[in-house]
């Protein structure tokens, strides 16, 4: 399963939630310098358009987190019961 | 009235520092200082980026200094960051850290004449004028830019001692007066009227900026862990008076710079006591920094510069400051 299809089964109420979560573990992680600077341009990008609250700003963040701290990311997944995501972000 | 200025320090990687950037325009912060050290993150390039994800927010070096770059190369990277976002730089600059600075054996000789020179090459070239002078310090002979600035930039003095802040309120635009506490800005108050008045300023003319160090969490204890390693390096870099007049020895603050340099941080940070806390910085919860930065607005603080660390989790320092400081102010998101 892709990283977009995971964010497809993402309730939408969901959202803000998991999207605050998502940028703690991408400012907050020891493992920061892992992002890629691209990534982290995107990501920008969607900041300052607010759109990281969305769809396409979740996949991006989720892309980030899971290479930075795939531990935290699994365990933002668990929260949501989003088992078959885990899985992916595992093996990525 | 007073307007909210934020500093980063590079120290972060350049796309935090941008992400927090954006978040500081979004929740009302008027201008954005970027620290100057050899030892981050060039301030110019992270200024660039962060000139590209904003649209209003002011910015520029603050401080920048002249003796690790000469006052021509930093007139050039202000013009340039002008052309990318016109009429948002600033230019902050001053004598510089002496912890840093002494790292690569830079000494701050004649830092009044320095300064004064410094500021009149920015002023002149980035006016475009061809610049002649013969100074104490700095001398040039007919340089000018193959480019023009659209617009005046605005240049800020750090200043701390008595003829500094003198000094800075006479030549410059604003000062930046690095200090937390009322009693010193009470104290360089005086200094700053008389320095405008040199030159036939009222001291409506000059910004007063409060740089402070600052830290905010819900938690008090959490706020004042986050600071102790600003505080020791003001403590540090303090010149003596200062030291005294807040009944810190000078040994102390010798001991603390000593073993900075060295990398032992834990014999840099354990000398700092609550009361080092207290002068050096304006640390607690939002009700107690609110508190702290009223006394400071009453005493003639025009811009309130949050300074490093902010808070021990720097984004939710930021929407602390947004949701539960700026309310008191008149500051609405987005202004």
């Amino acid at each position: 399963m892709k990283l977009e299809k995971i964010v497809e089964r993402i309730p939408s109420s969901s959202w803000e939630a998991i999207s605050e979560k998502l940028i703690d573990i991408v400012l907050n992680s020891s493992n920061s310098n892992k992002m890629p600077s691209g990534l982290a341009k995107t990501i920008l990008y969607y900041w300052q358009r607010d759109q990281l609250n969305t769809k396409i700003g979740i996949q991006r963040l989720l892309e980030a987190s899971a290479i930075i701290d795939p531990e935290e990311t699994v365990e933002v997944l668990k929260e949501l019961g989003l088992q078959e995501a885990i899985a992916v972000i595992e093996s990525h | 009235m007073v307007d909210f200025a934020i500093e980063f320090v590079p120290r972060d990687l350049y796309w935090k520092t941008t992400f927090y950037a954006i978040q500081a325009e979004k929740t009302g912060f008027h201008t954005l200082w970027v620290t100057d050290h050899f030892n981050n993150r060039n301030v110019y390039v992270s200024l660039a980026i962060v000139s590209a994800y904003t649209d209003k927010i002011k910015f520029g070096p603050g401080v920048t200094n002249p003796y690790m770059a000469h006052p021509i190369v930093t007139a050039q990277a202000v013009a340039t960051l002008n052309e990318i976002a016109p009429g948002r730089v600033v230019c902050g600059i001053g004598v510089g850290d002496r912890t840093t600075l002494e790292l690569v054996n830079m000494k701050l000789s004649k830092p009044l004449a320095t300064i004064r020179e410094s500021v009149g090459i920015i002023r002149e070239i980035t006016s475009g004028k061809k610049l002649e002078m013969q100074g104490e310090i700095f001398t040039v002979s007919g340089a000018k830019f193959n480019f023009q600035t659209t617009n005046r930039i605005p240049i800020f003095v750090g200043a701390q001692g008595p003829k500094m802040l003198a000094l800075a309120a006479e030549i410059g635009d604003g000062v930046l007066i690095n200090a937390s506490h009322p009693s010193d800005i009470y104290r360089a108050m005086g200094f700053i009227k008389e320095g405008a008045s040199r030159t036939g300023k009222r001291l409506d003319d000059v910004e007063i900026a409060a740089y402070t160090s600052f830290s905010v969490a819900e938690k008090p204890e959490k706020a004042e862990k986050a600071v102790i390693p600003v505080v020791a390096y003001i403590v540090a870099g303090c010149p003596e008076k200062v030291l005294q007049k807040h009944a810190i020895p000078m040994e102390t603050a010798d001991r603390i710079r000593k073993a900075i340099i060295q990398g032992k941080w834990k014999d840099a940070f354990s000398p700092i006591t609550r009361e080092m806390i207290e002068t050096f910085s304006i640390c607690g919860t939002p009700e107690t920094v609110v508190e702290k930065i009223d006394k400071l607005v009453k005493i003639g603080t025009t811009q309130l510069v949050a300074g490093s660390p902010i808070g021990p989790n720097v984004r939710r320092s930021i929407n602390l400051i947004a949701t539960k400081v700026f309310p008191h102010f008149n500051i609405k998101e987005g202004e």
